[in-house]
């Protein structure tokens, strides 16, 4: 293992300083092109040369290139294309003979890969599943040309309706076609007998007699037809099956298989099943109402890392113990055992950057890191027994040592009063001159008091006088009177000498169009010229706003501007229903000339 | 079972790879749900656009057909907002697998988040046929029916979720209809239960013990603040309940440490800055307490308490035309409080307009029920211009109400209003007053050195109250509990007192409020 080269970023907030730091960083390479996830990362023996070895099933950049890579302390060692993804790795004892070294599982699609001394030993796939019998039989009768396609189509869609067992690829591919399609589809398809095939979704090991460190394990594997399956390791039979309410997310097991054993299966449902040997069933439920994100046992405690930025305690009956919050999203989680210490904890990486470790609910230590971790991985690796590995999001690796001499103490991470308290109150200040008016106020507040109400309400005199000079004037854009509610207003576009005056005029009452209106525009001959200053306004549809346009000629070279006042009339009254004054802007385009 | 060996040479090569998809293309099917483990994975990681990459090919290669990844584009289009279109996708997934309750669920959800509560529950009751021992539908169900207003039915659903399964949620929804029908001891009953479940739920924590200190039982509430601040000493409606608690007992400075929490998570909160604000005039510090509560005036600027607190601060700093600015909004926003407008009467004596002062503490009168205070002020000024009868009968109303609350509570009384009622009794040549006799007792032993102003005679108690009443509502409405110490009222019309007194030059200097403090 490569000696600790000194950092100085990456310790836990509880450690300011290297030296009191529990962790020595031994390997970070920010490129490492490692993309995977806890369950791919699996530490174990795989020469039986007591130099442990990191296996990494990687997904590659994008989950484009699945690779199997083996380390040795910082270097690949080896590095083999995986036909596809990895769901999850593990090692496990297969059999008793010396020596004794751990095979390799990969589980990717419906199989699970097993490697012996790094080379391929065998291949298990998962056994076909049961179709459904009627749909069996209509294919075959479509075999022998019995059945044409449409009566296929609505059979099948009648089978999808209501059966139990779902339909085979082919079927649904089937029911999509058109119907020019099908013919061909069924003629090229007919001959084949309807497969079901189902994939591994977790896998992780279980011991098969006895409970010692190196004892002989089964494979557990989850399958996305909600299905757990116990494999014999030496045969590859199952050994057992048991049916989940929904498809297993993460697994983890404790026991020994052969004696009794309790299996906790988080599920996509966001629920956590418990069962235990001898249960087809699940025994105990737990319900997160949120995701789980990763599911790890600390000695009789099931540690659930939910969606909702928390990890939970729960006992193996599935009565809920505690809950701590995290201070950011939880990524991945997994089992920190330090063996020497007879330690067990949480271990979780949150999108924040941060590493967290739990012994229970109380904060051991916070790594900090410099991208967020995406897979986690502790034990022993090479010949140093205590060795954590993380992989970022990046698909940076970063592996660090726990120093021989640290000891986790409780409090190792927050404690105390929230390091917000401490800041100051940012209270705003005022100024000298807010207090010479508060003295000003004190001395001459009476008077100030009365001015203020006067001229408060000459105000309120003056608006009134005005909206009422406005109201008998018909100066208002907006008339309310009830023959006719009409809305005025206008703009003017361009920048001169010829302007566009836009009037959007708009009738507002309910349901009565408005007819016979005129519009006249008033301005001064010797400044404007317009085409028309008076004309019809077509019938008003209520609702609608109506945009009448004219040009507007400005014939002053002097820039000058003057208003123009627009007025609606009604036909055969003489005062006006509505008017507008329009200040035209200062011709530019002359002022340029 | 299928067995075979593998070629112990060639490990799973890669050039077979490359063939493997044209060749399962002409012949075989991929497996619909190869990916859905990866799509899940990036899923609860809240990688989306991980997860949208794997979905697209994943769909792509199946033509649509894999019900899962377009479940989880369903699930992630909803967290992006655009609700309209996870709903379409959940109903395609529905066709794609008509037996599943869960896609029906989702459905329902959305239609829910759509705000067609109705529609939500058709939905659910369908989802309810495939799968009846989840609570998740029960508790759905009842939500939905409490955004109808079906209270009853909506009780029945929530409890049907606790007896399938207990949640916090549920609890916290249940209590919500109690309080939303304002049965207090019902909802105290169901958060109770909640608590004893989960006990270190926060939320449920601080809400019983926002309900315990709106009934006025301080000591319940203070342990359940502090159980929730415990575990959680960044809870911002705790910390605010909890600091407001500390003020009425005049711990301003250990109140402020912890208003500092909250000024650091939540800077914006009108309602903190308000209780910081009163912190601040508790400990005399006039100026940091209007720069405070003037903030929180401009982040809220139609909260009548923060007006409220903002015209007593300027009344006692004798800022009176201010003063009355600030009250005669509050008034505008709450005009069913006796004390603004004994407040803006107070304003208005000393702007030298009595007339409009005397309307003010007539509306006051009338809208008061139990305050001494506002009888005893109206006394003063009656006094004051002369109106002896009228001082007199407003002298007695005190009494009455003085004895009614020497009755009900243990309340002691501000010492300067004691001593300013007795000199107005002598002045008036009522008997000696019985009533103040064992009051002054126990008053004295906590007489404060005081800067006799008159309006100082009023700040303390009501100030004190009030910023409890501003802090305890403010936390609750932050909760969405309707709010016991009023404001809900806010629309009702304006008081039929003219509010902007007409500038009715008064000729009659009022010294004599002087005289009688120097009686």
């Amino acid at each position: 293992m490569a000696a600790a080269s000194s950092s100085d970023s990456d310790c836990g907030r509880a450690e300011s300083n290297e030296a009191s730091s529990k962790w020595l960083d031994a390997h970070y390479d920010p490129v490492a092109n490692i993309h995977t996830f806890s369950s791919c990362l699996a530490l174990a023996d795989l020469h039986g040369d007591g130099e442990y070895k990191l296996v990494v099933g990687d997904l590659g950049p994008g989950g484009q290139h699945p690779r199997l890579k083996v380390l040795k302390g910082p270097t690949v060692l080896t590095e083999s294309p995986l036909p596809a993804l990895p769901a999850a790795a593990a090692t496990f004892l297969m059999e008793q003979h010396e020596p004794r070294t751990p095979a390799l599982a990969l589980a990717s699609g419906p199989c699970v890969y097993v490697y012996k001394n790094l080379r391929p030993y065998f291949k298990f796939s998962l056994p076909q599943l049961p179709p459904n019998p009627l749909e069996q039989d209509l294919w075959n009768q479509a075999k022998e040309d019995r059945i044409d396609p449409l009566t296929l189509k609505e059979m099948l869609e009648g089978i999808r309706e209501k059966a139990e067992v779902p339909l085979s690829v082919q079927s649904l591919r089937f029911l999509q076609l058109e119907l020019s399609e099908m013919e061909a589809f069924v003629s090229q398809h007919k001959s084949k007998s309807i497969k079901r095939q189902t994939v591994i979704t977790t896998m992780t090991t279980l011991k098969k007699n006895l409970a010692d460190e190196d004892a002989v394990s089964c494979l557990v594997l989850g399958t996305e037809n909600k299905e757990l399956l116990v494999l014999d390791p030496e045969a590859f039979i199952i050994l057992a099956k048991m049916s989940l309410p929904s498809v297993p997310v993460f697994l983890d097991v404790s026991g020994q298989f052969d004696v009794e054993f309790r299996l906790a299966a988080a599920c996509r449902n966001g629920n956590i099943y418990i069962l235990r040997r001898d249960s087809k069933r699940p025994k105990y439920c737990i319900e997160l109402s949120a995701q789980p994100v990763g599911l790890v046992r600390v000695h009789k405690v099931l540690v659930v890392g939910s969606t909702q930025d928390s990890l939970h305690g729960f006992t193996h009956k599935g009565k809920k113990l505690w809950t701590v919050q995290m201070p950011a999203a939880i990524l991945t989680m997994n089992l920190l055992e330090q063996h020497s210490r007879g330690l067990q904890a949480v271990m979780a990486g949150l999108a924040n950057g941060e590493v967290r470790i739990y012994r229970d609910k109380t904060l051991l230590n916070v790594i900090r890191t410099p991208d967020a971790v995406t897979s986690l991985c502790f034990g022993r690796y090479g010949r140093e027994d205590n060795t954590l590995i993380m992989t970022t999001r990046g698909g940076g690796l970063i592996i660090k040592i726990l120093k021989r001499t640290a000891v986790f103490v409780e409090g190792g991470g927050e404690a105390g009063p929230p390091p917000a308290q401490a800041l100051k109150l940012n209270v705003p200040r005022k100024t000298r001159l807010y207090v010479d008016q508060t003295l000003r106020e004190r001395e001459a507040g009476t008077a100030m008091h009365r001015t203020f109400q006067t001229d408060l309400y000459l105000l309120r005199l003056r608006t009134a006088r005005a909206y009422v000079q406005a109201l008998e004037s018909s100066l208002n854009p907006v008339s309310v009177t009830a023959r006719e509610p009409l809305k005025l207003h206008a703009v003017v576009q361009g920048l001169g000498p010829t302007f566009k005056l836009t009037l959007h005029l708009q009738n507002t009452s309910a349901a009565r169009p408005i007819l016979g209106l005129l519009v006249c525009f008033l301005y001064n001959e010797v400044l404007y010229a317009l085409p028309r200053a008076f004309f019809k306004v077509p019938l008003l549809v209520p609702g609608l706003s109506y945009p009448l346009e004219t040009f507007v000629e400005s014939l002053s070279d002097k820039g000058i501007s003057d208003m123009i006042k627009v007025l609606v009339l009604r036909e055969g009254q003489s005062a006006p229903l509505l008017s507008a004054h329009i200040n035209m802007p200062v011709s530019e385009g002359l002022a340029a000339a | 079972m299928a067995e075979e060996r593998l070629a112990t040479r060639t490990p799973f090569p890669a050039s077979a790879e490359s063939q493997k998809p044209r060749l399962k293309k002409a012949q075989e099917f991929p497996i619909l749900e190869k990916q859905n483990w990866l799509i899940h994975l990036h899923y609860i990681r809240k990688d989306y656009e991980a997860c949208k990459a794997v979905i697209k090919e994943q769909l792509q290669e199946t033509q649509g057909l894999c019900e899962y990844a377009i479940y989880v584009q369903a699930l992630i289009f909803r967290l992006e907002g655009n609700i309209q279109e996870s709903l379409e996708l959940f109903q395609t997934c529905a066709v794609l697998s008509p037996q599943c309750a869960d896609n029906l669920k989702q459905v329902a959800r959305s239609l829910f988040l759509l705000g067609k509560h109705k529609a939500a529950i058709e939905v659910y009751n369908e989802a309810a046929k495939l799968n009846q021992t989840d609570w998740e539908i029960c508790h759905n169900l009842g939500v939905c029916y409490i955004y109808l207003k079906q209270f009853k039915k909506a009780q029945e659903q929530l409890h049907n979720a606790l007896h399938l399964n207990r949640h916090d949620l549920t609890y916290i929804m249940l209590g919500k209809i109690h309080l939303l029908e304002g049965d207090l001891d019902k909802a105290i009953e169901i958060y109770k239960k909640a608590v004893e479940f989960s006990p270190e739920n926060t939320e449920l924590l601080t809400t019983l013990g926002l309900l315990y200190l709106q009934l006025g039982i301080y000591q319940k509430a203070f342990e359940h603040l502090g159980n929730a601040l415990t575990y959680d000493p960044t809870n911002y409606k705790a910390i605010l309940a909890a600091g407001s608690m500390m003020q009425t007992h005049g711990d301003f400075d250990v109140a402020l440490t912890k208003y500092r929490v909250v000024a650091c998570a939540v800077p914006e909160s009108p309602p903190l800055w308000n209780n910081i604000g009163m912190c601040f005039f508790g400990k005399k510090k006039y100026v940091a307490a209007i720069s405070c509560l003037k903030r929180a005036n401009y982040l809220a600027p139609f909260d009548w308490k923060i007006l409220y607190n903002l015209g007593l601060v300027h009344l006692t700093m004798q800022q009176y035309a201010s003063a009355f600015h600030f009250l005669s909004a509050a008034i505008n926003f709450q005009p069913k409080m006796g004390e603004l407008y004994m407040l803006l009467a107070v304003a208005l004596t000393n702007l030298e307009d009595p007339e409009n002062a005397k309307r003010a503490y007539a509306e006051a009168v009338r809208l008061d029920k139990c305050n001494p205070l506002v009888n005893l002020n109206y006394a003063v000024l009656l006094y004051n211009q002369g109106e002896k009868q009228g001082a007199l009968a407003q002298y007695q109303e005190m009494e009455k109400k003085v004895h009614l609350l020497q009755d009900s509570t243990s309340l002691e009384f501000d010492a300067e209003m004691v001593d300013m009622a007795q000199k107005l009794g002598a002045a008036l040549q009522v008997g000696e007053a019985l009533v103040w006799t064992k009051p002054v007792k126990d008053t004295k032993s906590k007489h404060r050195t005081t800067s006799t102003s008159k309006a100082a005679s009023l700040q303390q108690p009501l100030g004190s109250n009030q910023a409890l009443g501003q802090a305890m509502s403010s936390a609750a409405a932050y909760g969405k509990l309707p709010s016991g110490a009023g404001g809900t009222s806010h629309l009702t019309k304006p008081p039929s007192l003219p509010l902007e007194p007409q500038p009715t030059v008064e000729a009659h200097p009022n010294e004599e409020s002087a005289q009688i403090r120097e009686k």
